[in-house]
């Protein structure tokens, strides 16, 4: 069934993340003034401000920082009411965004909170996979 | 000390529309802008020809065009409801450095008209992101919907990090829709005025529909239509008018984040920095506060705000309402008007903050048409903060009576 849901317009800042999801990798941006991560992509670096940044394939890992469940939606979202979103720490810092998938919405539990995802692909359009992060045992 | 801006104005009139909530004929916003800055200027005696600054969160020249004013100072400042505290803040300023003398703070939004007439998009499609704002391209594909979608996320923080409930936070919800009923303007003042209005219990918020985990449809503010006009005028103007003189003591402003990608931590905003700010300028602390006016979007918005502005210990701001301090015959009142929750919430809820903290210090609390006997505090002093965006931008005044 065609991907009927939201498909992000991937601008040139961004590309190298788009390319690598369509090959199953998480690619994150890192300044190599600061050697910090940030997410999202940026001009420069947020926080040191210099304009060297490169692009690495980040381990995919990260654990939940917080999670709500909606249960209003518009869209093709509407029809996967009641699902979960959350903020992912990722292993190598920063925060992404993100549908959950492997809990059940129904029976929310503040205990997911600090639980280890991994991230997934799934193909939205022939260039646009979406990253989606997924609850893993351990 | 107090810093040098402090006391530089007053607020000397706020008024709102003729008929806000739902009115019966569809309005736009434009008018409920008129309308209430007519009737601040017939409340102050300050002719429309003499407003000299013109603020708004946006429209600020075509309203100014409307009146058919050639104002000397002009802002638009938009970051969400908070702007209108930012623009009292940024007012103060302008007189304080003589470019003007009298200031219209103004604010127009037909949240309910609008879904009645259809015309609400920006004509962006929903959801796909914009790649002027690249955080978005990372947030929109996932599904959230607007404010609640996303301020559930800090409730869950907060329950994680400090042990609180979502029934803690309900007694906002609950004690907010007690003042409602003293305000008959209130959306929610009795089921004469809405369906689902008058008092309410703990189990009516927990047991309603909900909207984003763990926030039930009666955590969450209403949508409704709302005009609003604060006049600012310099202490020689203040203080010859037939209304009362409101002192801006103090003002602040601050940002955490614009996307709540950036949010550091869920469970505080930058109102810690615009209070402290507002607090220093006015030379005082949150222990000379006698009464707040708060944003409350959601409950959860209210809870953390009371933290951040030093009048709750951190984890622990919705015991202000859950002890009962906040209610009506309470030792500290909060968002007297019914808030965001009960009276009225148009998208940017900064005005009817301003409005209503005028109202208190001034002694109009009850002038019979907004409020009814138990309404209008003894407070001499308001700490009024508003919140804008994803709990992203925040604005601090702190007000004190004449």
């Amino acid at each position: 069934m065609a991907y009927n849901k939201p498909i992000p317009d991937p601008d040139p800042l961004s590309k190298p993340f788009w390319e690598g999801a369509r090959a199953g990798k998480l690619m994150l941006p890192r300044c190599t003034s600061c050697n910090r991560v940030h997410w999202y992509p940026r001009h420069i670096c947020p926080n040191c401000h210099a304009r060297e940044i490169e692009w690495f394939e980040a381990s995919g890992e990260g654990r939940v920082h917080t999670f709500a469940v909606q249960h209003r939606a518009f869209g093709g979202w509407a029809e996967e009411v009641p699902f979960v979103t959350a903020y992912i720490d990722l292993n190598e810092g920063d925060r992404m965004f993100t549908v959950l998938r492997g809990v059940d919405p129904n029976k929310p539990d503040l205990n997911w909170i600090g639980a280890r995802v991994r991230v997934e692909f799934e193909p939205a359009s022939a260039d646009v996979h979406i990253a989606f992060w997924r609850v893993i045992q351990g | 000390m107090p810093g040098e801006l402090s006391r530089a104005a007053a607020i000397v009139g706020a008024a709102e529309a003729n008929e806000i909530g739902y009115p019966e004929t569809p309005k736009t916003a434009l008018q409920l802008h008129i309308e209430a800055i007519k009737n601040v200027s017939d409340q102050t005696g300050i002719p429309i020809s003499r407003i000299d600054g013109i603020f708004s969160a946006g429209w600020s020249s075509q309203i100014a065009e409307h009146l058919g004013l050639h104002p000397r100072y002009i802002d638009t400042t938009s970051v969400g409801g908070c702007s209108f505290e930012m623009h009292v803040h940024h007012a103060l300023a302008a007189i304080h450095a003589g470019i003007i003398d009298v200031a219209l703070v103004t604010h127009g939004e037909s949240g309910w008209s609008s879904r009645a007439t259809g015309g609400r998009g920006t004509g962006r499609p929903r959801g796909s992101g914009d790649p002027w704002d690249p955080g978005s391209l990372f947030s929109n594909p996932y599904g959230i919907s607007g404010a609640p979608s996303n301020y559930s996320h800090a409730m869950t923080r907060h329950n994680h990090r400090w042990g609180s409930t979502p029934e803690d936070f309900a007694h906002i919800a609950v004690v907010t829709r007690q003042w409602a009923t003293l305000n008959p303007r209130a959306i929610m003042h009795s089921r004469d005025v809405h369906p689902q209005g008058g008092p309410i219990t703990i189990e009516d918020v927990q047991t309603a529909r909900l909207v984003s985990w763990p926030l039930t449809l009666l955590h969450c503010c209403l949508v409704t239509d709302h005009g609003g006009a604060v006049l600012i005028a310099k202490p020689e103007i203040a203080r010859s008018l037939r209304t009362k003189p409101v002192w801006i003591a103090g003002a602040g402003e601050s940002m955490s984040h614009s996307n709540m990608l950036e949010m550091e931590d869920f469970t505080a905003t930058s109102a810690a920095a615009s209070s402290a700010a507002a607090y220093r300028m006015a030379g005082m602390g949150p222990e000379d506060m006698e009464m707040a006016m708060v944003y409350d979007s959601f409950t959860v918005t209210a809870g953390i705000t009371m933290e951040m502005l030093g009048l709750a210990p951190r984890g622990e701001g919705f015991r202000l309402w859950k002890d009962g301090h906040a209610a009506p015959g309470g030792r500290f009142p909060i968002n007297t008007n019914g808030g965001g929750l009960s009276f009225n919430h148009s998208g940017m809820y900064g005005m009817q903050l301003l409005v209503e903290a005028y109202r208190q210090l001034s002694g109009t609390a009850e002038d019979g048409i907004h409020g009814l006997p138990g309404k209008q505090t003894k407070a001499r002093s308001c700490i009024v903060n508003g919140t804008g965006g994803s709990l992203s931008t925040t604005g601090t005044l702190v007000l004190v009576a004449d």
